[in-house]
């Protein structure tokens, strides 16, 4: 059994041979005082799944700003097959083939799914719109990614949530993106409905594309993902392929081990039923196997986790 | 019982069954026009039975005049609308522009034309100028135009007081260019005895090309884009700020055909006039099925809204009302009017 | 600079010469109308050599009615002659013209002008201008009860009374339906003057009313031009303003109506039209006298303590502007002071 190390990032492989689509060098950002994010590296090449996990504030909705073209980094590199770039507007990114699909989804509510399909890109025949075209392209797309919209001129705010997730995935990845970055995009979503989001992510992955995946969920991220990159307050906690980690490990990792112990220890201390669910819990970190150090000297879960993990760091 | 296996025939594209048979009513009645429409009907059958000399086809043209010197404005504050935005300057624009235009051309005694592409000039700036501050610093456009109505009206009293000594511009009849200014913009035509202005015609017009842009272009899937959610928008691309300031444009070029019509109509023009017209505008365009929020509406909407607004102004006359009661009537129509869009968009949304 | 587009921005230069060179107009406009005038066009004379005092005018104008210009200039001519500075301020709500009625008693003025077109909310405010020692003039409006005011003159016309004057002319005129166009709702004095007019009319014929919005010109024409098109007894038709007057001529031909037109007050544009025989005549309550008399007759009272008109109104008016006087006052009506 490996252990979790932090290693560098092996050398880039993908699909097709050459650099990764996207890549980030000791990347950082800084708003005045305040560092949002410190020393990221991370990359997706062609036909792979990154995924970017993180619980709230960890700096995920910062990374995805600079890769999708809204902020430039403070510090480090931000590459695109292999060449420096420096976005100044999210249309540049776009025309780099870099596609964000947002949490709220950029979608406007009034506007029928055709139109919002074709936002930004419209279909022209001579001055005018080619309406009839661009309404079959939009239910053939959809079609393509398995869905079966009942009528493309309803307004795309009466759709439910995982259906505009799909049209707006759909959507980047019929704009020849070549990198799509999905910004949570199962954080609303009932457990069928993010069965859904995840087959289209394998299915943009098979269709050639790189994905940035960023979520708070290591269940969804797992089966997807080829590689890990963990925040946690804008520094990067590990940055894993998927030989090299566990589900349980990057679930344990992810639930911030020390916190966990720390909410363990409360709850009993409390006494009465919280007691038992801190203790429920205390064994739970225990079988997550997760090490940390307290004053004092370290505890240690099962043997599992018995090695020490210098240099990893700590929240 | 032999079992006879039949090669499998594909199974006919199967309807899909979530789909209701869509009846054209309820098609029709979907659209945000539909409520419009309906007040329109209503009110034209109201005063058509209470009031006779509404029923002829003179007292409807001059009933057309005013809905399009109303209309022709509330076409570029619909589109605005639908953008998301408000220009509560429009009314004295209109002045502004007339003023400008015979000021200019008196002062210095040119040619009528000289002083219709000045104020065309000066119109369009002042479009910029309100989109520009809206985009540039966030604060909402109701407050921004609010500040621009004011300067405006004061500019317009100020500035026509200074040059002139009067409050009101002078006579440029005599100026070369008028006679053919006042053919373009405010001359009229008969049609089987009847005498139509032209501002009804290129009322129409505009509104046929304000729908085309709005409906069938790329430009206008952006104006319901910007309206509707502008983060969105610009997520996706789409130059937001840009079309702002041409919404905003477009309405001070509306102002300047606008002024042109009055000017060349009256000849002078009392530098107090327009206040008030930008409700009426907005009204016709919300009467109309615009949203107040943004991203949605239609230009012909906030045409047939300023008819039910002339139909209401001049039906009151016709009728022979107590003078008095003019202005609750007026309200009273317009909000019935309202309620009734709201109630039949409600119904058609139930019933898809 | 790329070549190109010098080469375009010569062309286009080139283009505008000829539009430039067409741009001015050989008649009418600024030139035309100075020539007209030959030089003198204000009334002002000499300069008296007494001290200089200010006074203030505060009436009820609504902003850009052209009525108010013809009363300023009066004004601005007696001041000018007698060294007297003029502050002229106007707001056409009561409680806002109180304010500034009490904002000239605040800077200590040496002379107040005003127009009372509601006395509850204007006497009291006079009443502590008299009390704090300043004279107080009235004119325009508000001739029914000035005296109790403290007002020590009034100029003016008294609105039934020339109501009452057109009213019995238009009787002469054999005018049996009469169509009073107000142009704003809730002001006492258009509402005397059309009630004026139907007691001068009495039983030689009917007034009726109608209302059209004053600040917007497209509105008045097809108010007027419906009311003429839904009745086609009336057979005359009165105005209360001459820009109303003016939009008036429009809306009797587009009702296709034969009814001749008179009007209240004049301007420039509108003795143009009497001359022309499109208004028949005007009832001329001489504004000019009454902004040059309220000025003139302050001072006169602050250099020489001279009261004019013995407690009693005196009346500017009603004049009435015919074909027949129209040519004498058309020149000084181009200046703006008629």
């Amino acid at each position: 059994m490996s252990t979790p190390q932090e290693t560098p990032a092996p050398p880039a492989r993908n699909g097709k041979g050459g650099p990764p689509l996207v890549r980030l060098v000791d990347a950082g950002k800084r708003y005045g005082a305040v560092i949002a994010l410190q020393d990221i590296n991370m990359e997706v090449s062609a036909g792979e799944v990154t995924c970017v996990l993180g619980d709230n504030g960890a700096g995920k909705s910062t990374l995805i700003k600079i890769i999708a073209g809204l902020h430039q980094p403070s510090s480090g590199t931000y590459e695109v097959e292999g060449t420096p770039v420096s976005f100044s507007s999210p249309r540049e990114a776009l025309e780099r083939g870099i596609a964000t699909v947002y949490q709220d989804l950029a979608v406007v509510p009034l506007m029928p799914v055709w139109r919002n399909f074709f936002l930004g890109n419209e279909v022209n025949k001579g001055p005018r719109m080619d309406i009839p075209a661009m309404k079959k392209m939009c239910k053939d797309e959809l079609l393509a990614m398995g869905i079966d919209l009942r009528d493309v001129d309803q307004p795309i705010g009466t759709l439910s949530g995982g259906e505009r997730q799909c049209v707006a995935i759909s959507r980047a990845v019929h704009f020849g993106a070549k990198v799509l970055i999905l910004d949570e995009p199962t954080a609303a979503l009932g457990v069928k409905q993010s069965g859904v989001v995840l087959k289209y992510i394998i299915q943009a992955r098979e269709r050639g594309l790189g994905v940035i995946f960023i979520t708070h969920n290591p269940h969804h991220a797992y089966p997807v993902g080829d590689r890990f990159l963990l925040l946690n307050r804008g520094k990067s906690i590990g940055y894993y392929e998927k030989n090299q980690v566990t589900r349980d490990e990057l679930t344990g990792l992810m639930a911030g081990g020390a916190e966990l112990e720390q909410l363990s220890h409360e709850l009993e201390s409390a006494g009465g039923a919280a007691a038992e669910v801190g203790r429920s819990l205390e064994q739970d970190v225990t079988e997550l196997g997760i090490v940390h150090e307290t004053e004092g000297g370290t505890s240690t879960g099962a043997a599992t986790a018995a090695t020490q993990q210098e240099g990893s760091s700590r929240p | 019982m032999a079992q006879t296996t039949e090669a499998p025939v594909a199974p006919p594209p199967r309807a899909d069954e979530r789909v209701g048979q869509k009846s054209t009513l309820a098609r029709l009645f979907a659209r945000p026009e539909a409520g419009a429409i309906a007040g329109a009907i209503v009110i034209y059958l109201f005063f058509f039975i209470i009031a006779p000399p509404f029923r002829n086809a003179s007292s409807f043209s001059t009933t057309l005049y005013v809905t399009s010197t109303y209309g022709l404005m509330a076409t570029p504050v619909a589109l605005l609308m639908i953008g998301g935005e408000f220009d509560l300057s429009a009314g004295v624009a209109v002045t502004s522009s007339a003023l400008c235009a015979s000021l200019f051309s008196y002062e210095f005694t040119t040619n009528a034309w000289v002083g219709v592409v000045v104020a065309l000039a000066l119109s369009l700036l002042i479009g910029f100028i309100n989109g520009w501050v809206v985009v540039k610093t966030g604060i909402p456009s109701f407050l921004v135009t609010l500040g621009m109505f004011f300067m405006l009206q004061g500019l317009n009293l100020a500035l026509t007081q200074t040059i002139t000594n009067q409050v009101a511009s002078p006579d440029i009849s005599t100026l070369q260019g008028f006679g053919s200014a006042q053919k373009v913009f405010a001359s009229s035509f008969t049609i089987g005895g009847v005498n139509v202005r032209i501002t009804v015609v290129y009322w129409i017009v505009w509104v046929i090309i304000a729908t085309w842009i709005l409906l069938r272009t790329r430009v206008g899937n952006w104006i319901f884009a910007v309206g509707g959610s502008a983060p969105s928008a610009r997520a996706v691309g789409v130059p937001v700020a840009k079309m702002k300031i041409g919404l905003f444009m477009a309405v001070g070029f509306m102002a300047w055909f606008t002024g042109m019509h009055t000017l060349f109509q009256f000849n002078t023009i009392q530098s107090g006039q327009g206040v008030g017209n930008e409700f009426v505008y907005i009204i016709a365009a919300v009467v109309g099925g615009c949203l107040l929020t943004g991203g949605y509406g239609s230009a012909v909407g906030a045409a047939i809204g300023a008819l039910i607004f002339g139909m209401v102004n001049q039906g009151i006359v016709y009728a022979g009302w107590n003078p008095y009661w003019f202005t609750f009537f007026v309200g009273a129509l317009l909000l019935g009017a309202i309620l009734l869009n709201t109630y039949i968009r409600r119904r058609a949304e139930a019933s898809v | 600079m790329p070549r190109s587009r010098r080469r375009a921005i010569g062309i286009a230069l080139f283009m505008i010469l000829p539009l430039v060179l067409a741009a001015c107009s050989a008649t009418g406009g600024k030139k035309a109308a100075q020539a007209a005038q030959g030089g003198g066009t204000s009334v002002a004379a000499g300069h008296a050599n007494t001290q200089r005092y200010t006074i203030a005018m505060i009436t009820h104008a609504a902003p850009g009615d052209t009525f108010w210009d013809i009363i300023r200039h009066g004004a601005l001519a007696a001041a000018a002659k007698d060294n007297i500075t003029l502050k002229y301020s106007s707001d056409p709500d009561p409680t806002k013209q109180a304010a500034l009625i009490q904002d000239a008693i605040n800077s200590k003025v040496n002379g107040i002008a005003v127009t009372d077109p509601n006395p509850a909310a204007i006497c009291p405010t006079i009443q502590k201008a008299v009390q704090a020692g300043i004279p107080v003039v009235m004119f325009n409006a508000g001739v029914n009860n000035w005296q109790q005011c403290g007002g020590m003159s009034y100029f003016g016309q008294d609105e039934s009374i020339a109501g009452l004057a057109a009213g019995k002319r238009l009787a002469q005129a054999g005018a049996k339906h009469v169509l009073c166009v107000l142009q704003a709702t809730g002001q006492v004095q258009l509402e005397a003057r059309c009630a004026g007019v139907a007691k001068g009319l009495g039983s030689e014929g009917t007034m009726t009313k109608v209302y059209v919005n004053g600040t917007d010109n497209s509105a008045m024409l097809s108010s007027m031009t419906a009311k003429l098109t839904q009745d086609k007894s009336i057979d005359a038709v009165i105005t209360l303003g001459a820009p109303v007057a003016l939009v008036a001529i429009q809306a009797i031909s587009s009702a296709n109506s034969t009814a001749k037109l008179y009007t209240f007050d004049t301007n420039a544009a509108l003795i143009a039209k009497i001359k022309s025989g499109a208004v028949q005549w005007a009832v001329d309550q001489q504004p000019y006298l009454q902004g040059y008399l309220s000025v003139d007759s302050l001072w006169l009272y602050l250099t020489n303590g001279n009261i004019i008109g013995g407690g009693v109104t005196v009346l500017t008016g009603p004049a009435f502007i015919d074909a027949s006087n129209v040519a004498k006052v058309s020149q000084y009506a181009l200046a703006g002071n008629r």
